[in-house]
């Protein structure tokens, strides 16, 4: 009992301890150069730019999510280069559909001829024997 | 989010201690200052979103981070510079010294006995503090200085709980015999209670 109440004794000692050094840094925090002080100020005008920068480009685009795609497009840059290739590619495909639109229903619907004039091999042969002619 | 004002304050708040903390920790004054730059910066540009509740967790571990960092490049720059040493010898600092450098914010009404004797005692006490290994110093700064629990301590340090206790016991042991052999202990309750 006695030991465990030196140990806790000695434990506060050294915590109080502790306390009156960080007391003390504290103090010596403010006692830095002019130099060192000029520096800091320096430092915290160039970060408050930044963010008033921030802030400003938050405004545009509302709640800033554009700059948040773009930050996360930053971070994940491969990820990010393959959803733009797949959007390429998939957007080639889908245009490659529509020109070629030849076989789809609307085109057959919409044409002056019949649908089973598309249907006919020979009717496109004849049609152009009859051009030349 | 926070607004300019909020992050001026708070960073006129913390950048003294930031700065003595990686002082100590980097040795180099001037590599202190760029870290304390650097994290001020960072601090605005990535987390300008954020709450002003948020920022002494997040600014400590931008400075963290941004040592860490410092560490990488100065491994790297030492390798080149062992390498290299002999083609450099011979320069001194002295001729860049800057009078501004050696001019104290320092409360001069004090009495001039008491200021001796408390730089003597900073000095006793910083030497302490440099002698201290990396993790039982972290510890003693977030937990003492920067007066944070137990557990803040451990999510800053990445590490457990048990850890920090470990760490911070260590430090307190070795900061207490080293002041106690420099004759120390009694000084610095008087030091305290002259400010007070």
């Amino acid at each position: 009992m006695n030991i465990d109440n030196i140990k806790q004794e000695d434990k506060e000692q050294l915590e109080m301890q502790a306390k009156q050094i960080a007391s003390l840094l504290d103090e010596q925090a403010n006692h830095l150069s002019m130099r060192t002080l000029k520096q800091l100020e320096e430092g915290r005008a160039r970060a408050i730019k930044a963010h008033a920068q921030r802030l400003a480009n938050a405004d545009v685009n509302v709640d800033g999510t554009l700059s948040l795609i773009a930050t996360w497009a930053t971070h994940h840059r491969l990820v990010a280069s393959g959803l733009v290739l797949a959007m390429i590619i998939s957007s080639f495909v889908v245009l490659q559909a529509l020109n070629n639109n030849e076989s789809s229903d609307a085109f057959l619907l919409g044409s002056e001829l019949p649908p089973e004039a598309f249907v006919d091999r020979g009717f496109e042969p004849s049609l152009n024997r009859h051009e030349n002619i | 989010m926070a607004s300019s004002q909020e992050l001026s304050d708070f960073l006129r708040d913390v950048e003294r201690r930031a700065f003595k903390q990686m002082a100590y920790a980097v040795r180099d004054e001037h590599a202190a200052m760029d870290i304390v730059q650097d994290s001020m910066l960072k601090l605005a540009e990535k987390y300008a979103s954020k709450p002003v509740t948020e920022y002494p967790m997040l600014f400590q571990r931008i400075l963290q981070n941004t040592m860490k960092d410092f560490w990488r490049r100065q491994k790297v720059r030492n390798l080149w510079t062992s390498l290299l040493s002999s083609f450099g010898a011979g320069q001194d600092g002295e001729e860049d010294r800057d009078p501004l450098d050696s001019i104290d914010i320092g409360n001069e009404s004090e009495n001039p006995m008491v200021q001796l004797e408390r730089s003597q005692t900073m000095k006793i006490i910083e030497k302490a503090l440099e002698k201290l290994p990396a993790r039982q110093r972290e510890a003693f700064i977030l937990r003492y200085w920067e007066d944070m629990d137990v557990a803040e301590t451990a999510a800053m340090m990445g590490c457990s709980q048990g850890s920090v206790k470990t760490h911070c016991s260590r430090a307190l042991h070795t900061m207490a015999a080293l002041l106690n052999k420099q004759g120390l202990s009694g000084t610095i309750v008087n030091l305290e209670q002259s400010q007070e």
